[in-house]
């Protein structure tokens, strides 16, 4: 059961492909406005941790607990993947989910989806609920555009933009939904030192003005170190530790298991 | 002063999407009033330019289906065939209201089009297309088999639609009818894809993972894209027979539905101009000029594929981005001439 205070509690969770144990027996919880890292090696599991929270895979084992809006609780494993987001979970894509077609606004505009209230007969004749409700959902789009600085780009096709403005605007999309919990997959890979720098303040100050967690996996260091609150660290699936950023640091078992990847990579 | 705010007014009015269909539409709306004006304009191309409006229709359904939600259909042709079957045999046999006829010969297609829906959930790419080409020549058979309800090889008959119980059409004010319906049809199709639903559509196309994680619903969304498809399909369909006043089983054959894959490759993929723009290029053009042109007219098999590279090659959003650079060009023609005019 969920305590007071978490939003999201994972207890036991394992998942298998084949032989393979992907997720082994993992447990840990996530605090209201908490930043919490999920941190290990290439491969240690963390895409299939956040492919289980969010139902794109189906977990063998384990419960995973969630707090509602409403202040109740559910278990994700109940729940289809489309379903998710209704419950205040809303997640980035390690390899940046965008449509390319569409410009930036329309982009973040697909993170109200589930806002629209107007029936497709009332869309197609473009009634006038439609039309309001399109509206305003643009409107709040653009101001999530603005909190990014990058409102001078939203009619700008996605198609082109550089990496770290995708970036931006997948995460512009998560927040249309007003979440509980945000979970970013690997958000500073394929970023330079200073927008890793900016992007650690940009996480901090969507928490703030968002009220909501975050949670982010990560298997380079820099970013994780420096916004979270709290860290996990897994490595072939199971847990390792679990602590502050410096406690993780100095862990031994965390070391080894990053010494040991490194050493592979060199081999 | 005032004149200067009238005219921007004008501007803003003319750049206004609802204005510029309702334009377009009044200007398709000219065409039998020129063939009684001016000779030249023969009678035969309302047929022709009718027939075209009507494959557009269908096209827009198709363009929905395969140019915003990526999914595919071969089966275009054998949807509309039905629905021409129904609506004949409903108002003729029946004695039914053509309004009555255009609803039930929507309703039967669509209902079997969301089957169809139902079955993208599991196969996609060439499979989807064989799938959907295997329904369109099962109904193209059923067509040519069920002969006292089409009539089989000799066709089924069907007279110009009466509206409400009063009003019967001619081929003139059919042709009407049509234009009316393609506007609507634009304009339904604008404000769609332009919207929730648009978006929705885009999202299954570029990515099923997004899709999800923002809540579409896959398997709605694909039911949603399958339906509209067969309805505009059926509604193409229904207007076909009333204006042709005849249905064939070779009228609806696998040409028919690669036709209106060609329309809108050639036109513009999620293009609502460049689809009609793509019924013209492929069907008014080869039957209103090419036919003259001894040897021609058989090639339009040919030049359909050879307008396709070339589209593929030059323009791959559509022909209809011609216009776009065309009007760029003056642009720039226009702002250089005005420099010079400063000097
Ligand atoms: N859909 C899948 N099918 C088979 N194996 C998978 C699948 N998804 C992930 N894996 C395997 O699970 C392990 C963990 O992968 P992943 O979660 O992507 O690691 P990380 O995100 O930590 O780098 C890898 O060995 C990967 O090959
Ligand atoms: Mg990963």
């Amino acid at each position: 059961m969920l305590n007071e205070n978490e939003v999201l509690k994972i207890e036991h969770l394992s998942i298998q492909f084949g032989g393979l144990k992907a997720v082994d027996d993992l447990s840990f919880s996530i605090r209201k406005n908490e930043i919490y890292g999920l941190i290990g090696p290439n491969g240690a599991g963390k895409t299939t941790v956040f492919n289980c929270i969010t139902q794109f895979y189906k977990p063998n084992k384990g419960t995973i607990e969630f707090r509602l809006k409403n202040g109740g609780s559910t278990n994700l494993v109940d729940h289809k993947v489309h379903e998710i987001i209704r419950l205040g979970l809303v997640r980035t894509f390690q390899n940046v989910e965008l449509i390319r077609e569409l410009s930036v606004l329309d982009n973040v505009m697909i993170g109200a989806h589930i806002d629209f209230k107007a029936s497709m007969l009332e869309q197609a004749l473009k009634l006038p609920r439609a039309r309001k409700e399109e509206k305003a959902l643009r409107e709040e789009a653009e101001e999530i555009l603005r909190r990014l600085d990058i409102y001078d780009r939203k009619d700008m096709l996605v198609w082109g933009q550089p990496y770290g403005i995708l970036k931006k605007v997948e995460l512009a999309r998560t927040l249309m939904c007003r979440p509980s919990l945000i979970i970013l997959d690997e958000p500073a890979a394929g970023l330079n030192d200073v927008e890793t720098l900016q992007l650690a303040q940009l996480i901090r100050r969507i928490r703030d003005k968002f009220d909501c967690s975050v949670l982010l996996v990560e298997h380079d260091m820099r970013l994780v170190m420096d916004v979270c609150d709290r860290i996990c660290a897994i490595s072939f699936g199971r847990f390792l530790a679990e602590g502050s950023a410096k406690e993780i640091q100095v862990n031994p078992l965390v070391q080894e298991a990053y010494l040991g990847s490194k050493e592979e990579e060199h081999a | 002063m005032n004149k200067v705010k009238t005219q921007l007014n004008f501007k803003a009015l003319f750049k206004n999407p609802y204005v510029q269909f309702i334009l377009f539409g009044l200007v398709l709306s000219t065409l039998p009033l020129l063939s009684i004006q001016f000779s030249f304009i023969k009678s035969a191309y309302i047929t022709t330019v009718g027939v075209a409006l009507i494959y557009a229709i269908a096209a827009l359904g198709l363009n929905l289906l395969l140019g915003w939600s990526g999914l595919i259909s071969l089966g275009t042709a054998g949807f509309m065939g039905l629905a021409s079957y129904i609506s004949a045999y409903l108002t003729v046999d029946m004695g039914l209201p053509f309004e009555v006829a255009l609803l039930a010969a929507i309703l039967v297609p669509t209902f079997i089009g969301i089957l169809v829906g139902l079955v993208s959930l599991k196969i996609e790419g060439l499979y989807l297309a064989i799938a959907t080409l295997a329904v369109s020549e099962i109904l193209r058979k059923t067509f040519e088999e069920f002969d006292q309800f089409t009539g089989a090889f000799s066709g089924k008959s069907a007279k110009f639609p009466q509206l409400f119980g009063m009003f019967q059409l001619d081929r003139g004010s059919t042709y009407w009818l049509i234009v009316f319906i393609l506007i609507l049809v634009m304009l339904i199709t604008y404000n769609m894809v332009n919207g929730q639903i648009g978006r929705a559509l885009n999202a299954m196309r570029g990515s099923e993972a997004a899709a999800q994680a923002m809540g579409v619903n896959l398997l709605k969304y694909r039911l949603v894209a399958f339906a509209l498809a067969t309805i505009f399909a059926s509604v193409a369909g229904v207007l076909y027979v009333h204006f042709i006043r005849y249905s064939y089983p070779s009228s609806w054959t696998l040409k028919l539905s690669l036709d209106f894959l060609a329309m809108i490759v050639i036109g513009g993929l999620r293009s609502i101009y460049g689809t009609v723009l793509g019924a013209f290029i492929v069907f008014a053009v080869p039957d209103l000029f090419l036919k003259q042109i001894p040897y021609f007219s058989q090639l339009s098999y040919t030049l359909n594929g050879i307008l396709i590279i070339l589209v593929i090659m030059f323009y791959p959003n559509g022909i209809v981005m011609i216009f776009k650079d065309i009007r760029l060009w003056v642009l720039k023609l226009l702002k250089k001439g005005d420099r010079n005019h400063v000097k």
